[in-house]
């Protein structure tokens, strides 16, 4: 255990060729997954934090349940829908990071929407009736709701991520976690964890828990300036 | 300036019938009442934070602006938040240093105490001249010294900018050292209205005396 930690610190720091290229994938999906999905779900989450209107609740209950989707299960329809039997079979996005990063996307943008909205129905109220009690117009009464959301928002983003870049399930599956093309860190560290070959699963275990750890303290932060 | 009459129902329960009145300018209506008596509604109401029954304006004045009860201090600099409501810095410090703040001015104004935000509030709404302000209750969080400040600040404000302020209290006192006008709403309807020496020591109905006899006056 000891002599593969101290490998996978070896190969951490010899910045191995297949150690690089995993990380640029995952890179890659993660952070264009999590901006898709907050730009996105931001204006629905403040749309439905703001506006109050006949079938809003049904609209949160849906984005609630879709909050709940197993990974597996949207990796299951996106496969469905673009393999060789799929509707979008001439697309040819199976096993490609474009078709990964729309998988992510599915499973994130509802943590957008929800923590958006509970947030800024929080807010909104307050900040329209002051801004109403001094004549302020709707554009910089919205200026002024976004500026009140603006740490919300990047605690969303770095949520979004986390959640993004620890999803093996749909990305497995849509993926197929190919070598050099498709693998992820979670696809990698399972492969790799299957065949015996800890070094790599370690070092990538490393690497994801360091991520993890420097997201979390960057929400905690966050949250520790959104406290008033 | 006239006030419309307008209703307010939630849920099948009428809490406010108002019957309309007019307002004067250069004169403080202190809005007293028990709880649930509809004084916040009303000044919601003719702020348009919150709808009547029927829509429209209720409130025939040019501008009309109004401080909540739950005063909100956006996530900017205590000044920066003043400026909200006006670009002369100049006049934003005559208020800060006249409501005793302006050593707060560089201070987040979200992390300013209960007190101190609402006195930035009340510097907030006086950059602007009004026809009409509504202030809900404004010094509820304020101690007694902060409170004859914003008292004097408020009195100097209607008398600079010649405005007809509606003011919601809590205390008897303050209709009494402030107020021109005092208006008593008893179960969501303006039961008496007229000068406050009139309102408040020689009322006429028997639910005003008993309000100003339970709270000591």
């Amino acid at each position: 255990m000891k002599a593969s930690v101290l490998k996978a610190i070896e190969l951490i720091l010899s910045r191995d060729a297949e150690l690089m290229d995993i990380l640029g994938v995952t890179a890659e999906m993660s952070l264009q997954s999590s901006i898709f999905a907050l730009l996105i779900g931001l204006p629905i989450g403040i749309w439905l934090g703001t506006c109050k209107f006949p079938g809003r609740n049904m609209l949160l209950v849906a984005n609630r349940t879709l909050q709940g989707l197993p990974p597996v299960v949207c990796g299951l329809l996106f496969y469905m829908l673009f393999s060789g039997v799929g509707p979008f079979r001439h697309l040819k996005l199976l096993f490609t990071v474009k078709i990964m990063i729309m998988a992510q996307i599915v499973l994130i943008t509802p943590i957008v929407i929800s923590n958006m909205e509970s947030y800024v129905a929080s807010v909104a109220p307050a900040v329209r009736e002051t801004a109403k009690g001094m004549g302020l117009g709707g554009f910089k009464t919205f200026w002024l709701l976004c500026n009140e959301c603006m740490y919300q928002i990047i605690s969303v983003y770095l949520l979004a991520f986390a959640r993004s870049i620890a999803e093996v399930g749909a990305v497995s599956m849509v993926g197929g976690a190919i070598a050099w093309k498709t693998n992820v860190m979670t696809t990698a560290i399972m492969q790799y964890t299957n065949r015996g070959n800890f070094t790599l699963g370690i070092a990538l275990g490393i690497i994801l828990l360091t991520i993890s750890l420097i997201v979390n303290v960057g929400i905690s932060l966050l949250q520790r300036r959104l406290s008033r | 300036m006239n006030i419309s009459s307008f209703s307010k129902t939630y849920d099948k329960t009428t809490v406010l019938n108002f019957s309309g009145m007019e307002l004067q300018s250069g004169k403080i209506y202190a809005v007293i009442g028990a709880i649930g008596s509809g004084k916040s509604t009303f000044a919601k109401i003719l702020a348009g934070v919150v709808k009547a029954d029927r829509k429209g304006n209720y409130l025939d004045a040019n501008s009309v602006g109004y401080m909540p009860q739950k005063n909100f201090a956006f996530r900017m600099s205590t000044k920066a938040n003043i400026l909200l409501n006006g670009r002369d810095e100049q006049r934003a410090e005559k208020l800060m240093d006249a409501i005793q703040i302006r050593h707060l001015e560089s201070k987040r104004a979200d992390r300013l105490s209960g007190g101190e935000t609402a006195r930035m509030a009340l510097a907030r709404l006086m950059m602007k001249h009004y026809d009409v302000a509504i202030l809900d209750e404004p010094t509820a969080a304020m101690d007694m010294e902060t409170t004859l400040l914003s008292e004097k600040l408020i009195t100097e404000y209607v008398r600079e900018s010649g405005c007809a302020m509606i003011m919601v209290t809590h205390s008897l006192q303050q209709a009494r050292r402030i107020a021109d006008e005092v208006l008593y709403f008893h179960k969501g309807k303006l039961l008496e209205s007229g000068s406050k020496e009139q309102v408040l020591f020689a009322p006429v109905m028997a639910e005003t005396k008993q309000f100003l006899e339970f709270y000591g006056l």
